[in-house]
Parts: C-alpha cells; sequence; structure tokens
C-alpha cells in the first residue's frame, strides 16, 4: 500500500513539475518580466 | 502610499489587521524567546524550576517551541501574507472581518493553548502537543485564513498569481492537510485524547508531520516573506522568476517524503529510510537555487545594506537559510546520522534556521512593514543596527555551542574500549556539558537583548499612531486581466 502511495505520489508531482515548467518555458519573457514587477507597483504612486 | 479620500472605502487596502498581527507577533516573540532562555538556564542550574512542577524544562520547553513557532512565527506570517496578497492581487482584503476573527482566535488558542501546556496538558506529539479541543480550533482558523487568502486571490485584478502566493498557498494547503490527519484521535475526556495511530505508523506520521511543518511553514512559508519584501527592500524585481517558481514545485515535490530521516535506525521500515535521505539531499537544488535567487536580487543593490538595516536582515537570513538547508540534508545521510541524532547538534542545527533564518527575515520585514504601516520613519535606525549585530552574534555563538556540545557528545557516545563496551556513560558525557550549556545561555541572552530593543524600537515607530490608507495603483500592469 505504501508503495503504491509512493509511486502515485511520484507520478502525479513529476506531471505537476513537468507541466509548470512546460507552461513557463512558454511564456514570453515580457510576460514573465511582468510577473516579477508586480510587488515593485502594487500601491497607488501619488502620496 | 497614498491617503487619498475620494475613493470608496472598499478600495483602501485593509491593513490595520497586518498591523495588528505584527505588534502580536513581536510579543509573542518576547515571550517566545524569554521561554527559551529561562529553559536554557535550567539546564545549567536545575533547581531554577523551584520544585514546581509548571516551571519544569518538560512543561516551559513546549511553551518555548509552541510560542515562537505558532505564536511569533505564524502571527508574523498571517500579517505578511494578509499585507502581500491584497497586493499582488490589486485588490482589498477578501473578508476583512473574517480577517479580523482568524487574528483574534489565533490569539485566544495560542494564550489558552499556553497555559493548558504549563498545566501538563498535552498530547505527547512533538509540534503538536495542544490536546483535541484546540486542535479543532486550529484546524477552523486554519480553513478561515485559507478562505480569505484563496478568495483574495480569486478576485484579483492582474493575471498573474506572484510567486509569493505560491508558498503561502502552499502553506496554507500542506498545514491544513498534516495537522488534520496528525491529530486524528479519539477523545476520552475534555483535556485527553489517544492517537488514532500506533507504534511505527505513529512515528512515520509524527514526523511526516513534523518535519513538513518545518518544511511548508517555517520554509515555505516564510520564503512566501521573502519573495514579497525582498523585491520590495532591494527596489528590484526577483532575480529569476522563472527559478522561483520551478524551485517552488521541485520544493513540494521532495519535500513531502523527507519526514522519516528523523526515525533513522528505528523499526520503521529501511527502504522508508533510504527514500527520506534521497528526497533530503534532492532537497539541497531547490533551496539553494532559491537562496542564489535571493542574494542575486541584491546584486547592484549592495551599497544600500550600508544604511539599511531592514534590507541587512534579510540578506543574512538568505546566508543562515543557505547553511540550514546544506546542513540538513548532511545531516539526513545515515552516516552522518548516527553522530547528530540525540545530541545537541540536532538543536544547534534547528536553531540556525529558527534564529538565523525565520526570526532574522521576520525582523528584517518587520523594520520595513511597521514604518510603512503607520507611515512614518522608524524610530530608530541606531537601535536597529545594533539589533542585526547582536542577532548575528546571539545566533552564531548559540549554533557554534550546540554544533561543539553536539559533535561532543555524538563521538563520546560512539567511543568504545578494548572490550567493545561504551567507554564513557550517559552521566560522564552530560558531565562535561555545562560550558557549552553556558554559551547557548549567554547566545540565548544576547538574541533575546536585542529582540527586546526591535520591540522597543517598533512600539515607539507605532507609538499614537494609526494605520494609512493606502490604495491598489489606479493604473493596472500590462499583464492585466482588466
Amino acid at each position: 500500500m505504501t508503495f503504491f502511495l509512493f509511486a502515485g505520489d511520484m507520478l502525479v508531482m513529476a506531471f505537476m513539475v513537468v507541466l509548470v515548467v512546460w507552461v513557463f518555458m512558454r511564456s514570453s519573457d515580457e510576460t514573465i518580466d511582468e510577473a516579477a514587477r508586480i510587488p515593485l507597483e502594487d500601491e497607488q504612486a501619488d502620496g | 502610499m497614498s491617503a487619498k479620500n475620494e475613493n470608496p472605502k472598499s478600495e483602501f487596502y485593509h491593513d490595520r489587521v497586518v498591523t495588528a498581527l505584527v505588534m502580536l507577533a513581536i510579543v509573542w516573540a518576547v515571550l517566545g524567546m524569554a521561554a527559551g532562555v529561562y529553559v536554557a538556564a535550567e539546564l545549567v542550574w536545575p533547581t531554577l524550576d523551584f520544585g514546581e512542577p509548571w516551571l519544569s524544562f518538560g512543561r516551559l520547553r513546549t511553551v518555548h517551541t509552541n510560542v515562537v513557532i505558532f505564536g511569533f512565527g505564524v502571527s508574523a506570517l498571517m500579517g505578511t501574507a494578509f499585507y502581500s496578497v491584497q497586493r499582488t492581487c490589486h485588490v482589498p482584503l477578501f473578508l476583512p472581518r473574517l480577517a479580523w476573527f482568524v487574528c483574534i482566535a489565533w490569539q485566544i488558542i495560542l494564550l489558552l493553548g499556553g497555559l493548558s501546556l504549563l498545566a501538563g496538558i498535552t498530547s505527547g506529539k512533538e509540534y503538536a502537543e495542544l490536546e483535541w479541543p484546540f486542535d479543532i480550533a486550529i484546524a477552523l482558523v486554519w480553513v478561515c485564513f485559507g478562505i480569505i487568502f484563496f478568495g483574495t486571490i480569486a478576485q484579483r485584478k492582474i493575471k498573474p498569481i506572484y510567486v509569493s502566493n505560491w508558498f503561502y498557498g502552499g502553506l496554507i494547503i500542506v498545514i491544513t492537510m498534516i495537522h488534520v490527519v496528525n491529530s486524528l484521535a479519539m477523545p476520552a475526556t475534555l483535556f485527553k485524547s489517544y492517537s488514532l495511530f500506533a507504534g511505527a505508523q505513529d512515528a512515520i506520521l509524527q514526523w511526516w508531520y513534523g518535519h513538513n511543518a518545518v518544511g511548508f511553514l517555517l520554509t515555505g512559508g516564510f520564503l512566501g516573506m521573502m519573495y514579497y519584501f525582498l523585491p520590495k527592500q532591494a527596489e528590484r524585481p526577483i532575480w529569476s522568476y522563472r527559478l522561483s517558481i520551478i524551485a517552488f514545485w521541485a520544493f513540494t515535490y521532495s519535500y513531502i517524503w523527507a519526514g522519516p530521516h528523523h526515525l533513522h535506525y528505528s523499526a520503521i521500515p529501511e527502504w522508508v529510510q533510504s527514500l527520506a535521505v534521497v528526497m533530503s539531499l534532492i532537497l539541497l537544488a531547490p533551496s539553494w537555487a532559491t537562496m542564489i535567487n535571493g542574494i542575486m536580487t541584491v546584486s547592484g543593490a549592495w551599497q544600500k545594506l550600508r544604511t539599511d538595516p531592514a534590507l541587512k536582515f534579510i540578506v543574512l537570513s538568505l546566508a543562515f537559510y543557505g547553511l540550514a538547508t546544506f546542513e540538513g540534508p548532511m545531516m539526513a545521510i545515515k552516516s552522518v546520522n548516527v553522530v547528530s541524532h540525540f545530541t545537541d547538534w540536532t538543536i544547534g542545527h534547528v536553531h540556525s534556521g529558527a534564529l538565523g533564518w525565520n526570526a532574522l527575515i521576520t525582523f528584517g520585514t518587520f523594520y520595513f512593514l511597521v514604518p510603512r504601516l503607520v507611515g512614518r520613519e522608524l524610530y530608530s535606525v541606531r537601535l536597529a543596527n545594533i539589533h542585526f549585530w547582536l542577532a548575528l552574534a546571539g545566533t552564531m555563538l548559540y549554533v557554534l555551542a550546540m554544533w561543539g556540545a553536539g559533535v561532543s557528545q555524538g563521538l563520546l557516545w560512539l567511543s568504545l574500549d578494548e572490550f567493545g563496551e561504551l567507554r564513557y556513560s550517559f552521566r560522564d558525557i552530560m558531565a562535561s556539558m555545562p560550558p557549552y550549556y553556558l554559551l547557548r545561555l549567554v547566545a540565548g541572552l544576547i538574541f533575546l537583548s536585542g529582540a527586546i530593543l526591535m520591540t522597543f524600537n517598533l512600539f515607539k515607530t507605532i507609538s499614537g499612531a494609526r494605520t494609512i490608507q493606502v490604495r491598489p495603483p489606479a493604473v493596472r500592469g500590462a499583464g492585466a486581466s482588466v
């Protein structure tokens, strides 16, 4: 049973990692840069 | 920051609850660290318990760990999660009244839970000592925390979900899962219950919980804090955003199986122990990728370290994060573990993470956050700088003392005479420990005095002030969905 859980968990997690890496590699540099800058532009700047 | 009045009130970020959680976290930090110093003193002078059960090492030690982890650590994580999730989603907090409920209910649980530990009421599970009524209350509050957090993300006005939210989200989901499963028990009375698990299964489950509490709360949660507040403080985006997301998934993938390295050479299956070693070693990759990502973010802004105490704390915390996440996998290797297990080396390792990583990054974040919350300058930069050196000295001295004690204990324990029998008894070994324990006490006092300075500094900063109102940016970023 534990082997089954382990194997299943490894497969699901490996799939998730591959999926995330794939989605991210398809994203443009511009999109990634915009996401990275979110904390720098998150408040009204006129105060 | 802005305090314009023409917008409806609902358009402002909800920061008053953040201020409350941050200030409460500071109070818990001082109380929890003071309890730690007291139990450290008891290991030097055992009669300091004065024969009172509630002052005994066994009770006060659990108060120390619960108060610093769940009082200081979790209050800080809730406050910073509430602060950052609004801003990274460009919307006010979802259900702000529920956030106040989470804040207040959590403090009541901590207060009553702490008193129950002093009274000797405990389930006996490490880092999960509180009895079943508290377990149910904790689960309810944690679910409410999740509703607020994910509700805010669901109504976000920009498309990307920033990386800090992935880590805070992982914290909320995984802690709910491991807390509920580890706490499954049959109540016998109001304050006594029996675990549904027994024997080796109970042990595996305990460390599945224990190590993932370290992983997803003390590591993942605080990485969420780092990924938001480091770029804010350095005024630069994270060095590699792609790396941060890949590291998150690699971290989540490998951490969940590392717990059984706490049970080497025990009755659990051999393959589970070996699997824990492999997963622990794999963890080195995402951990160091994260550390390098953080350090490289500051690259180009090093000059700020001369004048900015908050950034100094955060950068130093990354160095200790790298140290602790290298040491952990090494200690998981069975041939190293045979020396380190059941010794003070483990205590040193835990505190290089708890003091060097968790406490320092939180101190740095608070020095950044509190002045911004009330729209004032920090009361004293000089005091913050003094605190920095006290924190560094205290951490280093603590870790060195415990390394010395732990390695000595491990090697003396393994030492055999010509007949193959133990050369030193447990009593012999412990008789050589007082100098190390005295050093640890001094280290704790130094660290605590720094925390008291911070408390004074931040309460003076906030004294008489009100949390200012801040709005989301009027013009959305290019990645906006609206």
